[in-house]
């Protein structure tokens, strides 16, 4: 009793914290809260004038996700989706380590500086841009096909068809990644003990042993929980990305579950089939997570996130 | 010895041919990581005869001017520059004043709804609505085809608040105890003190939220659906994705006779839309990666 009374008293005498937090508490309860009540009209028939709890539930209430696995292009959807997002992980999330250890071997200070800044460069161009790239330089006459041309290949419009799609979606995620996703991990080499390195230069450590006994381990921490982070966004492909790489002749073969969201929802506007499908991702995607923090928990309880 | 001494030789120059190589190698990769850059401007200048035998590489050939002329005469870029820039400023100002508050809340070691609203917070860092609750509640709050859609949902994030609170839990507590007892209220004691403590905070995640909005084309997409409201990135996205749609023009017809080429006008748009960054990067790109490894040690 006595303590509720002090909790009451407290607040009172800290309004003016209360009142300066107010502004932040409601945009975030408008625009993060009231679209997570939303999710409830995937098991709803949402209909706009009766809004999300006016509007009648589903019959059965899983009836969406029914009609979703029903669908003759489910199984397909999901594979692309897993497909694009395995391979995008596999391929990007070891370049920026890779590029950090090279930069770290670099000698010539003001050099290495160069070539960082200059890697930061694509991070900062829109996806608007890089797609738009990649379409001139995909086409019969474009910069990929001068290359093909070079060692005598004959010259393809890559954009036509989804042949050329993986190759191009990977490669220029790396190309925009790769420098910019290497900061934090020389931020963390950054932190080595550099004592470490001349008690190895005694010991007469060359210079591959170095790497593996002083920077490997210093990074370890950084790779666990990028990777986790990554894992838990395998299934979130750039579906800004594929929705402008996207033309009438490779739309079927490159459909995923978002760019699906997007097309069921806001354009042909079944918004209780299309929350549904997304909402089965978003567990997925918290389930990998959880999952792949509770392997490196087992493995390494240090290195895990929680 | 000598054995020895050979040894060590042969581990030396090993090691010096890696670092030749090395530097070889990221000089070939800082090729790479320009030469799109310089294709592209070099492209947009070039003639169709040259640009269509795909012979333009690192720099123009056949000095042709047209394509940016038809960009600025045909396409109303400046509006869209415009347009870009008021939703860039009123998100960046919005942005950093509402996670001030709420991290410097979060700050004060007494308050009694700390824990409360740090949970609150952090929920919404795990859960998110998606895409279609959230254009379904744009529409309800009448926000729909207004700027205010683009501005409003992503003013905050619950990362950035925790990032704030760290930086402002760098500042000694003293001051603060100081300026209390000085009779100075907490809204006084952000803005006077905390806030002008924290410019290198405010350049890197002013700058963040900037190039975030520069470069971001979905939310208008979803949201924005009359032309003369749209921001720079769906100009883009028109021209290139969506060409030959509009009536005969100019464009149109020197494209029919063959002394157009279509990326001349793309291209010319992409560097009118990257040009402003790439002209104010090598000021400020060190307040990005400083915000990067703000965000890695908190992180």
């Amino acid at each position: 009793m006595n303590q509720k009374k002090s909790f009451w008293k407290q607040l009172v005498k800290q309004r003016t914290l209360c009142l300066m937090a107010l502004l932040p508490v409601i945009v975030i309860i408008i625009f993060k809260y009231v679209p997570m009540y939303g999710i409830l009209i995937a098991f709803k028939n949402y209909k706009a004038a009766k809004g999300v709890w006016g509007s009648a539930w589903l019959d059965p209430v899983y009836k969406n996700y029914a009609t979703f696995f029903k669908n003759v292009n489910c199984v397909h959807i999901i594979w692309n989706t897993l497909k694009i997002g395995v391979l995008t992980l596999l391929f990007t999330f070891p370049m920026p380590i890779i590029f950090a250890l090279l930069l770290n071997e670099l000698r010539g200070k003001y050099y290495k500086r160069v070539v960082q800044t200059i890697s930061y460069i694509p991070h900062f161009i829109s996806i608007v841009v890089v797609c738009s790239m990649l379409n001139g330089f995909g086409s019969t006459t474009g910069f990929f096909n001068d290359i093909r041309a070079f060692f005598g290949a004959a010259r393809v419009d890559m954009n036509n068809g989804s042949t050329y799609f993986l190759p191009l979606y990977i490669g220029s995620a790396i190309w925009q990644g790769v420098g910019w996703g290497s900061i934090i991990y020389l931020s963390a080499l950054s932190n080595v003990d550099t004592s470490l390195y001349d008690v190895a230069n005694i010991d007469g450590a060359n210079r591959w042993q170095k790497v593996k006994h002083i920077v490997f381990p210093s990074i370890l921490p950084t790779t666990t929980i990028m990777l986790i982070m990554n894992v838990g966004n395998v299934l979130n492909s750039d579906y800004t990305k594929i929705l402008l790489m996207q033309n009438s002749t490779n739309m079927s073969d490159l459909e995923t579950i978002a760019t699906f969201v997007y097309r069921q929802g806001i354009v042909e506007g079944k918004f209780s089939y299309s929350t549904a499908v997304n909402l089965f991702v978003s567990i997925i995607c918290f389930a990998l997570v959880f999952g792949a923090n509770m392997i490196t928990r087992r493995i390494d309880p240090e290195n895990s996130m929680w | 010895m000598k054995k020895e001494q050979k040894v060590r030789n042969k581990v030396y120059i090993g090691s010096r041919t890696f670092d030749v190589c090395l530097i070889i190698f990221m000089a070939l990769l800082s090729i790479v990581f320009i030469y799109p850059f310089l294709n592209v401007i070099a492209i947009s200048l070039s003639s169709n005869r040259m640009i269509s035998t795909g012979q333009v590489t690192f720099y123009p050939k056949e000095i042709f001017l047209e394509g940016y002329r038809l960009l600025f005469k045909e396409q109303n870029i400046f509006r869209a520059y415009g347009n870009t820039i008021v939703i860039a400023v009123a998100t960046m100002i919005l942005s950093l004043s509402l996670t001030s508050l709420l991290a410097y809340v979060l700050m004060v070691p007494d308050f009694v709804l700390k824990k409360g609203l740090a949970i609150f917070l952090l929920i919404t860092m795990f859960f998110s609505g998606g895409t279609v609750p959230t254009y379904i509640l744009i529409q309800k709050l009448g926000l729909y085809d207004t700027w205010w859609a683009l501005i409003l949902p992503g003013a905050l994030s619950a990362y950035n608040v925790f990032i704030y609170r760290a930086f402002y839990k760098g500042i000694s507590t003293e001051i603060r105890e100081a300026a209390r007892i000085d009779g100075a209220g907490e809204f006084r004691i952000l803005t006077t003190i905390y806030v002008p403590l924290s410019k290198a905070l405010y350049a890197t995640f002013g700058l963040m939220s900037v190039v975030g909005v520069w470069n971001s084309y979905y939310e208008a997409l979803l949201y924005i659906k009359e032309p003369d409201r749209q921001p720079i990135q769906m100009l883009l996205r028109k021209i290139v994705f969506a060409s030959g749609t509009d009536s005969m023009n100019d464009t149109n017809l020197m494209l029919s006779n063959g002394t157009l080429n279509p990326l001349n006008v793309q291209y010319a748009c992409v560097v009118a839309t990257i040009g402003p960054i790439l002209l104010v990067y090598p000021f400020v790109q060190k307040y990005f990666v400083q915000g990067m490894q703000i965000g890695a040690v908190k992180g």
